[in-house]
């Protein structure tokens, strides 16, 4: 029945060949004007990587609801959410704790399909995200931007079971279609969400983001973080998230599951594919412009640390995540100490790897050292993307392919000296092998 | 920076050479490591050890913790580096200048003091001296003690040390006011969302703990005492699947049971019914009994030196009260034995 007040009244129905919509329900203004401002201005606080990731999707106006499911290491994500929520009675936003990682997927996608222009925003880790599969390879797929999933890297479904910071889950799901991020330190865990959705919102790119970062060694581990004030940070997001042109469910036809021959399909992945090679064009200037605003770093390929201006270096590391530092801390000195130019690459875009720019990057390194983190049936995630980069330079830089850290396990400072070394064998035009593992200054 | 407090026992002055940690934060990088037991409130202390160097702005942190998955109870360390740079080092700290022990039972399994340079700073959480603790644990440098769990236990009701083992490592380091000490730690636990009545008791503890900390000088170590461990290699490893992995026979899984706590039976009127509950709850089955003619079996204790977490199932069904959760505090003796 029709009252006054009901929907209807308010929005009229519209009948469409796929459906029916109700033009005009969807009222962002009043979306923003319920958000409530967690910082009024720029507020230095100790936070470890959850709560900096929490925090974040605590300041966007664009996010109202959080779904999700508690799983190790990134379960203080959504308690962090939960008790900020319930410590304002008056906010409209919500957590939604569903029954299981599927079930939060599930969720996910009809909640960022009825509003395309909502963040729908959730953190999980490990079997969670595996949980997940099925939906995900939908969900990178499907043009729905705006969810975004936090992924706290903690080895994969495996045998035996690790809790700790591996990324095997996140290399496990390159081909979802998402767009993965790798994050390492408080401030960059923050920034990185704060920054994710402008990429997969943009007009252009329409793809899920998946920001992460390693479980307990970054996600547990405590330092300062500047957070900024919420206003700063809508402004900054509004430049870059525009009213979706598509449709919801709510205000339109979204279609979820939908069969279609095989020439079709084919054709929806080279459209997918197309969108995704737009991050490499709009990822810089999100990054830049987030560095003129905030006066940090932003979104960038990779961290470069000790290039020389004309990028000539005898050794190149290409690592990801936290345990990249202990390479930073110890570069001089090992470099000193065996007269090598030495110089690294933190990897922060995973999925699309950014071919060019590492190829520009590394193409006047004589030995590439490649340090892997997570299980891998061959030389290693990263190593096969490095290789498939320098393939077509004239003279590709020698790869020396190694993995440490697997499961979360320490890098010790002697394990790095030890990889170095492999390095610098390659350097000096010695067999090294097609790879090896490190842990506590030796190669097993 | 204030000097030592004048309520500080100095029991015996040796001649080392002490590593300042206030020198060695101006200077480099300070670096310190805590032992405990999951649900000891270790990672609260290192959390609310690292805000309380953040006062100062010019300092920067990095505080973490390594747990496994198993249980409350198991071992767990933290680390903290605090320096005026800023810390980019990612990997565990292995030659701490500064190291906490938080239960003695954590002690069991770990070298507490392992890789820490001689004239480093060592803080326990004990009833002992810090001259007992640097004769027992062999140690060279500052020793500062304070009975944690018995202020814990006078304050919070529970026999939990961190609050005190805080303060005592606050102390050790030097240069901060009792308020910002106090205050402090109260920040970390409003974070947590404690309840007001829980804050003053923890505000109690920690004003308490200020004149329970005791401190001397000593050197104890031999050379090769406490050195780091050389890692060999993983050697041979069960294939995957194997039950030796999940098993508690791996492990001296009565080291989880809560710190000052055994499992004690008795039966001094011979009041067992045979009913043998105990024995088929328990989970570990360490139940003795011996067979009987009238009631079919008769329980004679519990074997709990390896296995007993103390989850109490026994406690629960016996219909006479035959086992009882008894204070424990011989640690050193016990440890003696499993060594």
């Amino acid at each position: 029945m029709t009252t006054p007040h009901s929907t209807e009244a308010r929005f009229p129905r519209v009948t469409t060949a796929s459906g029916e919509r109700y033009d005009g329900v969807i009222d962002l203004e009043r979306v923003r004007a319920a958000h409530h401002p967690l910082h009024q201005q720029r507020t230095e606080v100790t936070a470890d990587g959850n709560t900096a990731a929490a925090y974040a999707t605590l300041q966007m106006w664009r996010c109202i609801i959080y779904p999700g499911f508690p799983i190790t290491p990134s379960t203080k994500w959504i308690e962090t959410v939960a008790a900020t929520l319930a410590a304002d009675p008056s906010t409209k936003k919500r957590v939604k704790l569903l029954e299981a990682e599927h079930a939060v997927a599930d969720y996910m996608v009809g909640a960022a399909a009825a509003c395309r222009d909502l963040i729908l925003p959730t953190a999980t880790s490990s079997v969670g995200l595996d949980h997940m599969t099925e939906t995900t390879r939908s969900m990178g797929a499907s043009g729905l931007g705006n969810i975004m999933i936090i992924n706290v890297y903690r080895a994969t479904a495996n045998y035996p079971l690790c809790i700790e910071g591996d990324p095997s889950d996140t290399l496990a799901h390159r081909d979802d279609g998402f767009i993965q991020i790798c994050a390492r330190g408080k401030q960059q865990i923050y920034d990185t969400v704060l920054q994710s959705p402008c990429l997969g919102m943009h007009a252009d790119i329409l793809t899920p983001t998946m920001p992460g970062y390693y479980g307990i060694k970054d996600s547990h581990r405590n330092a300062r973080l500047v957070l900024e004030p919420d206003s700063e940070i809508h402004a900054f997001q509004d430049r870059w998230i525009r009213p979706s042109e598509l449709p919801g469910l709510i205000n339109g036809d979204t279609a979820f599951g939908n069969c279609v021959t095989s020439k079709y399909f084919q054709g929806f992945k080279v459209d997918q594919k197309r969108r995704m090679e737009k991050v490499f064009e709009v990822l810089p200037q999100i990054g830049a412009d987030f560095e003129r605003t905030f006066g940090r770093p932003g979104l960038a390929y990779f961290d470069a640390v000790g290039w020389p201006a004309d990028g000539a270096v005898d050794l190149a590391v290409v690592s990801m995540g936290p345990d990249f530092g202990t390479f930073e801390a110890i570069r001089d000195d090992w470099a000193k100490h065996t007269g090598l130019k030495v110089a690294g690459l933190a990897v922060r875009l995973l999925t699309p790897f950014p071919r060019e720019a590492l190829r520009q990057r590394l193409q006047r390194a004589r030995v590439v050292l490649v340090v892997n983190q997570a299980h891998h049936a061959g030389r290693g995630h990263l190593t096969l993307d490095v290789a498939d980069a320098l393939s077509d330079l004239a003279t590709p830089p020698r790869i020396v392919s190694t993995f440490a850290g697997l499961g979360g396990a320490d890098v010790s400072e002697a394990t790095w000296e030890k990889m170095l070394d492999q390095g610098r064998l390659a350097v000096a035009g010695r067999a090294v092998p097609p790879y090896a593992v490190f842990h506590e200054g030796m190669a097993l | 920076m204030s000097g030592p407090r004048d309520s500080l026992e100095k029991v015996k002055e040796a001649a080392v050479n002490l590593l300042d940690p206030r020198e060695l934060l101006r200077s480099s990088v300070l670096e310190i490591r805590g032992d405990g037991k999951a649900g000891g409130g270790l990672v609260l202390a290192f959390q609310s050890l690292a805000a309380l160097l953040l006062r100062d702005s010019d300092v920067h942190v990095q505080e973490w913790p390594f747990f496994s998955s198993a249980r409350r109870g198991a071992n767990i360390r933290s680390f903290l580096r605090v320096s005026r740079r800023p810390v980019t080092a990612a990997c565990e700290v292995t030659r701490p200048a500064m190291v906490l022990l938080m239960d003695e039972v954590a002690a069991y399994a770990t070298d507490f003091a392992q890789g820490v340079p001689p004239g480093g700073t060592f803080v326990l959480n004990t009833r002992h001296t810090p001259e007992e603790c640097a004769r027992h644990y062999r140690l060279s440098g500052r020793v500062v003690t304070i009975a944690g769990d018995s202020i814990g236990q006078q304050h919070l009701k529970a026999s939990i040390g961190n609050v005190s083992a805080y303060v005592a490592m606050a102390e050790a380091i030097g240069g901060f006011s009792r308020e910002d000490v106090v205050d402090t730690f109260l920040r970390t636990l409003r974070r947590r969302h404690v309840p007001e009545a829980v804050l003053e008791r923890n505000r109690t503890a920690l004003t308490a703990s200020f004149d329970g900390v005791h401190t001397g000088t000593f050197d104890f170590a031999s050379p090769g005492d406490h050195a780091g461990q050389v890692f060999e290699g993983y050697g041979q490893l069960p294939v995957g699947a194997q039950t030796a992995l999940r098993l508690s026979e791996a492990n001296r899984t009565a080291n989880f049971a809560p710190s000052g706590f055994r499992l004690r039976f008795a039966d001094p009127a011979n009041s067992c019914t045979g009913c043998a509950h105990c024995i088929t709850n328990c989970p570990e089955g360490i139940i003795l009994f011996v067979p009987d003619s009238e009631r079919g079996v008769k329980v004679t204790g519990a074997e709990v030196s390896q296995f007993c977490k103390l989850c109490q199932e026994c406690i629960a069904v016996c219909p006479e009260n035959l086992f009882v959760s008894a204070p424990f505090e011989e640690h050193w003796e016990e440890e003696a034995t499993i060594r």
